[in-house]
């Protein structure tokens, strides 16, 4: 039967399609990392655990703005950030056609741009919006009830300071950090 | 444009040049050029000199020891060329980049010696994304033929 068989020769322009037998898109294929840009809240995990210095943040000071960026000649494809992303931001694509001509090309680059909150006392920025904002639910979930009000007064006591005003008003506006465990008593 | 300078561009030859690194996208290059793929249907050839090719191959990031090899082969090349760097290490230098490079063995990715045209990322990419990496080559050798196709006269 082997002068039947179907040739083994793979076309490759036309064997992209995913539904033929011998695709060029195998399943579980790790392609191109792509981020939603609704889910991401700019908190570094990508960029710790990058292995080869592709994930880099750039911090804007002058306009507040917090760049999170994948350049992908630098990428290994390894997955690691998809693994750690604690929103499920990104995830990786079935694309892997990415050859261009140039390093300053656009599509070399995987970019999401957060606001980042200006401190009411020094004027630096610090966090981006949408991370403080999801820590502030996260706490809200598992708190204890004795000490949630006391919590909650203080965040919005400080929540306008970046941390190291935090920790220089802690005294004048009453919010140290283990204030609750001390209300708590033995 | 020559007789010469058609048959360049539908059958163009490439010289692999493995700078260095981990042998991974040689491998991948090497699976990209056999029958499975079989580039030889666009003219895709491998050759065994850098006098013969027309597009230069070049894989992994350069070791010190390497930068008079690399551009001695890349000079060997016959004008017009075209260099393809294949990998994340040819491209960027991936896991040996260094913010500072003080690095006493390596040197990076190949593009601070010589031109790159064309850069086709990923560790190691896929052979077909290496075949649409060589076809992108391919049209910049044709554009670059066009560009000198005034001053030759065949």
């Amino acid at each position: 039967m082997a002068h039947y068989s179907s040739p083994m020769t793979l076309n490759y322009p036309s064997s992209v399609d995913p539904n033929k037998k011998y695709s060029a898109i195998p399943e579980g294929l790790r392609g191109v990392p792509e981020r939603d840009e609704e889910k991401c809240i700019g908190c570094e995990a990508c960029a710790r655990v990058c292995t080869g210095m592709a994930t880099k943040i750039f911090d804007n000071e002058s306009e507040a703005k917090r760049l999170v960026q994948i350049f992908l000649f630098r990428c290994t494809f390894c997955q690691h950030c998809v693994d750690e992303c604690p929103t499920e931001a990104l995830k990786m694509s079935k694309k892997f056609e990415v050859a261009t001509g140039s390093r300053d090309d656009p599509a070399n680059y995987v970019d999401t741009t957060l606001d980042l909150l200006r401190c009411a006392n020094c004027g630096h920025t610090f966090y981006p919006k949408k991370y403080v904002d999801k820590a502030n639910e996260l706490l809200l979930q598992k708190i204890n009830p004795l000490v949630k009000d006391v919590v909650v007064a203080d965040f919005k006591k400080v929540q306008d300071y970046c941390p190291s005003c935090r920790r220089a008003f802690a005294y004048k506006y009453d919010t140290h950090t283990k204030k609750h465990v001390w209300l708590e008593g033995p | 444009m020559g007789i010469m300078d058609k048959a360049r561009i539908y059958s163009p030859w490439l010289y692999h040049l493995h700078c260095g690194g981990c042998n991974g996208c040689d491998i991948e290059t090497l699976a990209a050029l056999d029958p499975r793929w079989d580039p030889e249907r666009f003219g895709i050839q491998l050759v065994a000199s850098p006098r013969h090719a027309d597009i230069l191959i070049a894989t992994g990031c350069v070791p010190k020891q390497f930068i008079p090899m690399v551009k001695r082969v890349y000079e060997q090349v016959p004008e017009p060329k075209v260099v393809v760097a294949i990998g994340g290490c040819a491209c960027g230098g991936s896991l040996f980049y260094n913010e500072d490079p003080d690095n006493y063995a390596i040197l990076g990715s190949p593009d601070l010696l010589i031109p790159v045209d064309v850069y086709v990322p990923g560790c190691a990419p896929k052979p077909e994304a290496i075949i649409n990496g060589i076809v992108q080559g391919i049209l910049k050798l044709a554009a670059k033929k066009k560009a000198a196709a005034p001053t030759q006269k065949s």
